[in-house]
């Protein structure tokens, strides 16, 4: 083989895709020319610096999380979808689930309920913290709920519970879940409870309180003729749902 | 049924997602479009994992990869059509200079991925296929849809770009 051959093989032969016959003879080729040798040369060099690990990218972990999370969802969703032709037992199976997802929704946090529920625990917080807990400050309800009036597209009903051991503050004006919202203020010994109040996004059934926890706060939730309210305070589980009860009627 | 095919889907495609995240790393340039390009990758791969026969997974995989990212090239970034791509335009072989190749430190690497990066994604990816993922030139050939001497051609150029790019960048930390 001459130089001219060679070079025309020489890639080939570094790739190992040459026959035996082919790759002997380069080999010797090699073995004889310094010039065609430094071509090889060269060639593992570049090889040599283009297996750094560090040119290599991998999916970042958030990534891979992702995709894996996407597949999972249509895999489930190709199982129903490909168990032949639809039958009449699909469709109730579909409204068996709708009506199961509808109430999963009811009743389990989601995605959006997570940060719903950290929303409302740092506003909670912040009421404490900043001295602004009431823009205002009585215990009259008769005093608050007017207060209310023209600063929301709502009438919240503001109840004073002092007989039932929770008396009124006073209340304020919020911003939560992408609104302005009332919140109404309550206490309980020396524990502050931040009742929130709002129109649900969309009317639903009234709810009987159910309870959240985060970050050692209690939450508690329950929708009333087509309002939503959470009540947020340290209070232990059990006596802030008797005040959820309590403002209820549950 | 469907759940073995969804758990050969996980066994065999998911251990390929780096590989396929490689590719479409390199040639879309960023992790943001790297990633999405990967999903909807994963999810054609799954919609037509059931037609697989068997044989080469990565490469099939690579393959999905690979049209996907280049379908995503030529919306996004109005990219030529590949098959239209002008060999000669990019240089032809030239063995009048050989231009000296050193090894470099490993601080050097960032010149390498630079140097990469300005090959033209015809040729950046077949190099990437060949030095990076260890494909054989008819597994490249098959993914990028392209003859076998199409693919020695536009690597024996990807390297030759790559040895001048280097030869020239200056690289004080390396030794003679």
């Amino acid at each position: 083989m001459n130089c001219q051959q060679v070079q025309a093989l020489i890639h080939a032969h570094h790739d190992g895709e040459l026959d035996a016959a082919n790759t002997l003879q380069v080999d010797q080729h090699l073995t004889d020319c310094p010039q065609c040798f430094g071509l090889a040369r060269n060639l593992g060099t570049l090889r040599v610096l283009l297996r750094d690990d560090a040119l290599r990218f991998r999916a970042p972990a958030e990534s891979r999380r992702k995709i894996q999370a996407t597949l999972a969802d249509t895999m489930r969703a190709g199982r129903d979808a490909t168990r032949g032709p639809l039958a009449w037992w699909h469709i109730g199976l579909a409204a068996v689930a709708l009506i199961a997802v509808f109430f999963a929704f009811q009743f389990w946090p989601s995605r959006s309920d997570e940060r719903l529920l950290a929303e409302l625990t740092s506003s909670h917080v912040r009421s404490l913290m900043a001295a602004h807990l009431t823009d205002v400050a009585s215990g009259d309800q008769h005093t608050v709920k007017p207060w209310f009036e023209g600063k929301l597209d709502f009438a919240p009903t503001v109840k004073d519970l002092r007989e039932s051991g929770f008396p009124l503050l006073g209340g304020r004006l919020d911003y939560l879940a992408a609104r302005p919202v009332a919140a109404l203020v309550y206490s309980r010994q020396k524990h502050l409870i931040n009742l929130f109040v709002w129109p649900a996004a969309r009317p639903g059934p009234d709810t009987t309180p159910h309870a959240a926890e985060r970050n050692g706060y209690h939450l508690i939730q329950w929708s009333s003729q087509g309002l939503t309210y959470w009540a947020v305070s340290d209070l232990n589980e059990k006596e802030l749902m008797d005040f959820a009860r309590v403002l209820s009627g549950a | 049924m469907d759940h073995d095919i969804n758990d050969q889907f996980e066994q065999l495609v998911l251990p390929h997602l780096d590989a396929g995240f490689n590719l479409a790393r390199w040639l879309t340039g960023n992790d943001s479009d790297a990633h999405d390009v990967t999903q909807d990758a994963c999810l054609r791969a799954l919609k037509f994992f059931s037609g697989f026969r068997g044989g080469n997974v990565r490469a099939w995989f690579l393959t999905i990869v690979r049209h996907t990212t280049w379908t995503w090239l030529r919306r996004e970034r109005g990219h030529r059509e590949e098959m239209e791509f002008d060999e000669e335009l990019h240089g032809g072989e030239d063995f009048s200079t050989n231009p000296e190749m050193v090894l470099m430190r490993k601080a050097d690497i960032e010149a390498v991925r630079q140097a990469i990066e300005t090959l033209p994604p015809e040729f950046r990816e077949v190099l990437i296929l060949r030095e990076l993922e260890d494909c054989t030139y008819k597994e490249i050939a098959g993914i990028a849809g392209i003859p076998v001497g199409t693919v020695m051609s536009r690597l024996s150029r990807a390297r030759r770009q790559l040895q001048t790019a280097l030869a020239t960048h200056p690289h004080p930390g390396s030794h003679p």
